[in-house]
């Protein structure tokens, strides 16, 4: 399967901030890609430079097999709609309407339309009087309706109840299944929408910490839970992502396979192994670094 | 779609905000300068006289109801606009070219509109009541030569000057626009520095069309420096 989103060695700084640093992913042309991060992890820059809203400050990023900044080919098959998106003064949801197919050549009205509808969006109030909810609606109709090659869904469910949340699946699932194209989804609502990831890719301060397949991914990890003691003797040799503390109980977040060589080794600790699931992968990633700091200066 | 012509339609495409609120400027500014003529005519003045025909031409109303609203057009086809288009996918370049466009657009609109109603007003006698609205100094006194241009270049000067600080505020936040105006103002102070001793033989000298190259020169310079700020210019 080949490339249709290739970041190599990106590092964009603002001042003295890097945004990202070192950024290196690759997603596959034709997969659904879950962005995932803490907040300020680099999710929403990565996502601008690949849309060529923004460029690197050093390193590639190749979109559709070229560089998208001022790339007019490219761009028209890329759509991305920010969390925080600006509209013009005076604009109501007609208005989005009218002007989104002149910009994207495989736009769907009857997608637009059913989302519309069924996402409850008022079409008489100006768009920046709406909800969050409503705001990220309209952002959801950009996304799914251009139908554009790369989709890039910057937290797409900011502020939208359950059932809109539901509606997002699956017409995103159903349009996806019809017309086939790139998915790059950035989120915090991990267990929402993981089942819909073929592929992860977890940032963290600007740098990528995990890239492979969803399934892969919950492999990456496990958890470890006993008295102190024996969790800490279990988890000597390992790389500690996460630790948590419960009355006279420790459960500690470790990067490794759980296989049969960590069953042994946990029946001789007397310790509870368990899988992670997506979340908490993205969780431990997100509080790894200052465990390793705490961990490091107590030792 | 040709991405230029896309730029265009997206400016185009708020069709109160462009077509129809500079009529209601224009129809504002003028139910405002026949209430003012009525006054006058109650108060003693007569129609057609000489005192009469000088100070209705010298009624500025056209451009106190346009300049503003033209200057806003200006500053939101670029502050709130140009992240909404690269949303869409323009490029920063056709963008821009479409902006232009758009301006040249909307300056030809207002002055064929100014154009027909001068002529209406002159061929009506004033609109049969001898009130001057559009038959003024400003827009060349009836003169549809004079009328043409000055609509023309004072529009699209009003719309680009807006763009160009807008394009300042984009790519460099509420320290753009500042630094610009004051970088104008230091410009136009020295100018004026070395102008002075030499004022009366200018205006002494003074012909209309200074005006005109003065204002293709201001939009020149806008429509570059709104190229410049955008072109390295990112959303955030």
């Amino acid at each position: 399967m080949s490339n249709a989103i290739e970041l190599r060695d990106v590092t964009r700084k603002f001042g003295r901030v890097s945004a990202a640093d070192s950024m290196d992913f690759h997603v596959p042309a034709g997969s659904i890609t879950g962005l995932l991060g803490r907040n300020g992890a680099g999710k929403t820059t990565a996502m601008a430079m690949i849309s060529g809203q923004d460029r690197p400050s050093s390193g590639s990023v190749e979109v559709l097999g070229g560089n998208p900044f001022e790339n007019s080919e490219i761009l028209r098959n890329i759509t991305f709609v920010r969390d925080n998106q600006r509209y013009p003064d005076g604009y109501k949801l007609h208005h989005v309407l009218r002007i989104a197919p002149d910009f994207a050549p495989n736009w769907s009205t009857e997608v637009a339309e059913e989302l519309v509808e069924r996402l409850h969006i008022p079409s008489r109030v100006q768009i920046t009087k709406f909800s969050r909810g409503q705001v990220s609606s309209v952002a959801i109709v950009l996304g799914l309706a251009s139908r554009a090659a790369v989709t890039l869904l910057d937290e797409p469910y900011l502020g939208l109840d359950v059932t809109a949340r539901a509606t997002f699946h699956e017409m995103l699932l159903r349009d996806f299944a019809e017309h086939p194209r790139t998915v790059l989804l950035s989120t915090h609502l991990i267990e929402e929408s993981e089942r819909m990831l073929d592929r992860v890719v977890i940032v963290d301060r600007g740098r990528t910490v995990v890239e492979c397949d969803a399934e892969e991914a919950r492999k990456l990890a496990f958890t470890v839970s006993g008295v102190p003691d024996a969790v800490d003797g279990f988890s000597a040799g390992y790389r500690v992502l996460r630790s948590q503390g419960v009355g006279g109980l420790k459960s500690v977040t470790v990067s490794g396979t759980l296989d049969g060589s960590a069953g042994e080794k946990a029946a001789r600790h007397n310790v509870r192994l368990a899988p992670v699931s997506l979340q908490d992968l993205v969780a431990a990633h997100g509080e790894a670094e200052t465990t390793e700091q705490s961990m490091g200066a107590m030792s | 779609m040709n991405p230029i012509i896309a730029a265009a339609k997206l400016h185009l495409n708020k069709r109160e905000f462009t077509i129809l609120v500079p009529l209601y400027c224009t129809a504002l500014a003028a139910v405002l300068s026949a209430l003012i003529s009525f006054l006058f005519l109650r108060a003693g003045s007569v129609p057609g006289s000489d005192a009469w025909v000088d100070s209705s031409r010298a009624n500025p109303a056209m451009l106190w109801a346009l300049a503003g609203y033209l200057g806003y057009l200006g500053v939101q086809s670029v502050a709130t606009t140009f992240p909404f288009a690269l949303t869409l996918g323009a490029t920063r370049k056709s963008f821009t070219a479409g902006t232009l466009l758009w301006m040249l657009l909307m300056s030809a609109y207002l002055t064929a509109v100014m154009a027909v109603l001068a002529f209406i007003e002159v061929k009506t006698d004033h609109w049969f009541s001898g009130f001057y609205i559009f038959d003024v100094n400003l827009l060349g006194a009836g003169d549809l030569g004079r009328l043409i241009p000055t609509v023309f270049l004072a529009t699209l000067t009003l719309l680009s000057a807006g763009g160009v600080f807008a394009a300042a505020w984009v790519r460099y936040g509420s320290l753009g626009p500042a630094v610009l105006a004051s970088a104008i103002g230091i410009v136009l102070i020295i100018a004026a520095i070395i102008l002075v001793p030499s004022a009366a033989e200018i205006f002494a000298g003074f012909r209309q069309w200074w005006l005109a190259v003065a204002a293709v020169a201001v939009i020149a310079m806008s429509l570059v420096g709104t190229w410049l700020h955008l072109r390295p210019a990112i959303v955030r």
